[in-house]
Order: structure tokens, then sequence, then C-alpha cells
């Protein structure tokens, strides 16, 4: 297998710049798309208690006090 | 980052965020002394003067506080650090610029617009959409282009993602049942139809110009459903080269760029309404943050075009299983050794839109306003102080009274007006308040009677001095309330969504746009703007009907 990189600018924050082998296989590119999914799950989940966390001060706040 | 020197290196290290933070105190402190209140008032921003004064405090009061712990103690990588901490300083950045953009630059660029006007005879700021969505975004792509992002601010710019996310969670809090049922139904036919279709072709042209399988089946889930997660999901499926990735990625930023500045002209320039146009953006546009763009360009104002498109792109981002199903069916490709079905099924399953369902499900339950009304809107004739006119408006309705001003009015129309002087407010009868229906009924009787006073008299069948028709009119608006927890919601949202988009911008980087190249690029363009365009007539076709209020 050739050591030639290549780099992919993705253009998405969070996941920002990543380098690949030019000639990656299969297994190369599961491994890659099982980390994108693994980030995209941390995002996914940060979001949602953030957002349960912004509710819950909202509903003090203008609610319950 | 600081080695043990003592305190004064680490103070160093967080100098932008000291200086961040001092900006937005000294900015709170001066608005809140009154003197740019003038400013404020020659930029209509007036209103919001409350809110720029607690955005400063809280949020400067937030950066001076971070400064100080990292100032204090040593740097570290426990959770505080890395999601609070690290990402500070560029939050901060988001927030000062996305701030600066809707109080200031956005109500400049449209006083120039209108002075240029006659000149021109058009408003620019109409005609390129340039409300603070469109100028927080080239806000981000200019300063990343030009000066970068500053090294402080790298962690907090990446937060921008998730904290779009937290934009579409928070949307689920606006959507009744009838909405979600109705617009759910048109955006499974709508995407569906065109997520296969997309692919379909772009393996189509791809046979068409000889191009290899690989590279067509790559980018006809990148073109098909939703960008960057596509490609780099199908990549393993159909077996594609790394530089056939890179081109895919380039081909799906730069057309989702050029479709997020265009869609919202074009759209305006066909008299769209926002349910055509938000159906139309969550079919046509591939990428979902740059839907939440083109759908605030459209209408910045209210969210009636966001809440259309964040369906349809939901129901987009759900297809991408299926897609990877069909081209794996299609390549004859069962399972790969590590990235099985099942991944693509479970790992890939965006939780993001089960916040958004969750908190859908919460604003159904009446969490957040009773279950009765309308989105946090509803009608209060109850006796309130915050109900009443004001002591001019009364004393003016009284005068009006007296004088016998009120000539042509029927006598359910003058009574409502004597009672509205007699109680200072819109309501039911003092002595039935306790029986809640005929109270209500009173009340809607009176407030009907009111409003067609005030049609009358616009109408010019009856004659009535300005000054009463506004404190009839006040008195109205004084009933229709709206609940404070379902507002602030929706103001988080929007801010929210203004972080995100500056953060967007700031991605969108010239080395990103320029990889795209080869037959990709061309199958690219021709399959979207094939789909564009289909779509749109579709759209105009299909979706007449407005289902939100």
């Amino acid at each position: 297998m050739s050591d030639e990189k290549i780099t992919i600018e993705t253009g998405d924050a969070g996941k920002g710049t990543s380098t690949i082998d030019k000639n990656a296989n299969t297994e190369e590119l599961e491994e890659r798309a099982l980390s994108v999914f693994s980030s995209e799950r941390n995002e996914d989940i940060t979001a949602l208690v953030l957002s349960l966390i912004t509710t819950f001060i909202v509903l003090v706040f203008t609610k319950w006090m | 980052m600081n080695t043990g020197g003592g305190i004064m290196p680490q103070a160093k290290d967080n100098k932008p965020l000291f200086i961040l933070s001092g900006i937005m105190i000294i900015y709170a402190l001066i608005a809140s002394s009154g003197i740019l209140h003038p400013l404020m008032k020659f930029l209509h921003t007036a209103k919001t003067a409350d809110l720029q004064v607690m955005m400063g405090f809280i949020v400067g009061g937030i950066g001076i506080a971070g400064a100080l712990v990292n100032t204090v103690r040593k740097p570290g990588n426990t959770v505080f650090d890395r999601f609070v901490l690290q990402p500070l300083p560029g939050i901060i950045l988001i927030l000062l610029m996305a701030m600066a953009i809707r109080w200031y630059v956005e109500p400049v660029v449209k006083l120039i617009s209108h002075s240029l006007q006659p000149v021109l005879g058009f408003k620019i700021y109409k005609v390129l959409n340039l409300n603070y969505v469109i100028l927080g975004l080239l806000a981000g792509v200019l300063l990343t282009n030009t000066y970068g992002i500053p090294k402080f601010a790298a962690a907090g710019v990446k937060c921008a993602r998730f904290v779009l996310k937290m934009g579409v969670i928070m949307l689920g809090a606006r959507y009744s049942f009838a909405e979600l049922a109705k617009l759910g139904s048109y955006s499974i036919v709508l995407v569906g139809g065109f997520v296969l279709g997309t692919v379909f072709f772009v393996l189509w042209l791809g046979n068409l110009f000889k191009q290899p399988k690989t590279m067509t089946g790559v980018l006809s889930a990148g073109m098909g459903v939703c960008g960057v997660s596509a490609t780099v999901a199908v990549a393993p499926v159909v077996k594609a080269k790394s530089e056939e990735m890179a081109y895919t990625i380039g081909t799906i930023l730069s057309f989702g760029i050029i479709c997020m500045f265009v869609f919202p002209t074009i759209g305006h320039m066909a008299g769209m309404n926002p349910v055509q146009f938000g159906a139309w953006a969550g079919t046509g546009i591939l990428n979902s943050a740059q839907v939440a763009a083109a759908a605030l360009a459209f209408n910045a104002v209210d969210i009636k075009t966001l809440k259309v498109a964040e369906i349809f792109n939901i129901t987009r981002v759900l297809f991408l299983p299926i897609i990877v199903l069909v081209l794996a069916t299609w390549f004859g490709k069962q399972s790969g050794k590590k990235l099985t079905f099942k991944e693509v099924v479970i790992d890939k399953f965006p939780i993001f839109i089960l916040g958004f369902l969750l908190l859908f499900a919460m604003s159904s339950l009446g969490l957040f306003s009773p279950p009765t009304h309308y989105k946090g809107k509803f009608i209060d004739f109850s006796y309130n102080e915050r109900s009443q006119i004001t002591e001019k408006e009364w004393e003016t309705l009284d005068k009006a009274l007296q004088n016998n001003t009120f000539q042509g009015l029927s006598a359910d129309q003058l009574a409502a007006v004597k009672d509205l002087v007699a109680q200072r407010q819109l309501a039911g009868n003092f002595e039935s308040r306790a029986d809640k229906k005929a109270f209500q009924q009173q009340g809607e009787k009176r407030m009907d009677a009111l409003k067609s006073i005030t049609a009358a008299a616009k109408a010019k069948a009856i004659t009535l001095p300005k000054d009463v028709t506004h404190a009839i009119k006040h008195a109205v608006k004084q009933v229709h309330k709206k609940s404070k927890t379902v507002s602030t919601l929706t103001d988080c949202m929007i801010w929210f969504f203004a972080f995100g988009l500056i953060g967007l911008g700031m991605q969108i980087t010239k080395k990103a746009i320029f990889q795209a190249g080869g037959w990709p690029l061309v199958i690219g363009v021709i399959s979207g703007v094939t789909k564009a365009t289909l779509s749109f007539f579709v759209v105009l076709w299909l979706v007449k009907d407005v289902v939100l209020k």
C-alpha cells in the first residue's frame, strides 16, 4: 500500500479536515465511517443534553419561579 | 500553554478571553446608562435594549469567570476543560459577532438599502436577503478566508455544529400534531421521491459518461441524501477511492453554498409562501446547516419557513440507511467487515431527532403552555393589571364617550366601549366572573364588537379620532397573551441558529470549495440543478395550502 495521503476538507464545523491514505482499502474506509458516526453520535448527545438543560432553566425562570 | 510559570503567563494565555468578556461588560454598562438609546432608536433596536444589556452582563460575566478559573488553575483535559473552558473564547467571539450583526450591522444595511432605493429602484437587502443570518454567514466566511480563525477561538467554532442541532431540537416545541402530521406526509412523499430519483439519476449519468461505478456510487449518495455524512457512510459500500470522496465532498459543499444564497432570492422572485419555500429548501439543498440558513435567509422574522424546512431536512436525514441498503444491493455487497447494516442503522441514527420529538412531546403535553393554547398564544379576559389600557387611553375614551364622539355605532359596539371605560380592560362582567364559560363568552362578544369598531373606522364607515382607535386597538391587544416560556424558548432557538450559522460560515474555506473538480463536479452540477429545478416545480404544484398560522 502506498504511503501517499490525501486531505479531505469536510467544510463542516466539528468534522474539519481529515487525512486518509490515497489508496485506502475498504476496511480503512469503514473505520473512517465508524469514527464519523461516533463523533456525530457524541455531538447529538451533547446537543440533546444541553437543550434539556436550557429548557429546564427557561422553565425555572419563566414558569416555576 | 502555561508550564508552571505562575499566574501571570496563564493570564497572558487568557488575554483574548479577558478582552472579549471586557468588551461585553463595557458595552452592557454603556447600554444600561441610556447613552446609546438615541442610536438604538435610530436603528430601530431600542425594544431589545434590555436584552442587549442582559446578554452583555451574563456573557461577559461568564467569560471573566472562565478566564479567572483558567488563570488560577492549570489547564487540564477534564470534561469541564474540554466542554467549557477551552471553547469559551470561541463561543464568546461568535456571540459578540452575532450581537453586533443583529443589532448594528443588519439595521445599518437596511438603512443604506432604503437610502439607495431611489437610485437603484430596489432595496439591496431584500434582493440579496441581507438579514442577520446571511450577514453572519458572510462575516464567518470573510474572517476564515482572510485573517483565519484565531487560534484561541478554534475550539469554540467547533461547537457551532451541535449548537445548530440544539436549535433544531428546541424547534420541536413549536409544532402542533396537525402540522407535524401534514408536513411529515408531504416530506415523505417529496423527499423520498427526490432522494431515490437523484441516486438513480447520478448512477445513470455515470453510466452515460462512462465513469467508474465507485465514483458515481459515492456521488449519488452525497447528492441524494445529506452531503458529507452520506458520502462517508457509502464510500466503503461502493469501495470508493479517497480522491473520489474528496471530489464528491467538494462538489456537494460548493453546490450547497451556492444554493444557500440563490434559493431565497429565487423563492422571493417566484412569490413562494413560507410552506412552499421550506419544502423546496428541505428537498433541494443537501446539507442540514445550509437548509436552516436558506430558510432563515428567506424569512428571519418568524420561523414558519424554518419549521417546514426542518421537517423536510429531518426526513432526508432519516433516508440515509435506506440509501446505503439500496446502493449495497445495487453494488451486490452484502455486508462490510466492520460496517454492517446494523451499524449504519443504529450507530448512524440521528439522536438529535429524538430530542426534537421529546421537545414536541413536552410541548404537546402542555409543559410550556396549556395544550388548548396555540403555540403559546392565548386570549385572557381575566382581571389583570397587565391587561388594562393606560391612564391616558382611558381618559381619551372617557372624554370621547362624554362628547358623543362615537356616532354611528351599534348598541353592542357602544356597550362594549362603555364597558371598556368602566372596567379599564376588555373582560366579561365582574358579577359573572365565577361562571368561567359565561365570563369568557361576554369577553369574546365585547372583543368582536371592539374589533368591528376599528374595522369600520379603517374602512371609513365611521369617523373616529386616531387616539380613540389606538386606545381600542390596545385594549384588544392587551388580552392577547403569549406564554413567556414559549417566547423565551423561541428566542433561545433563534440565537442557537444564529450562532451555528456564523460557525458554519467559518468552516467555508477556499480550500474546501476548490477541492471540487473532475467528473464528480460535472455530474454533481447536472444532478443538483435538475433536482433543484424539478423540486421547485413539484413544490409549486403540490404544496399550495398554508398549514401554519
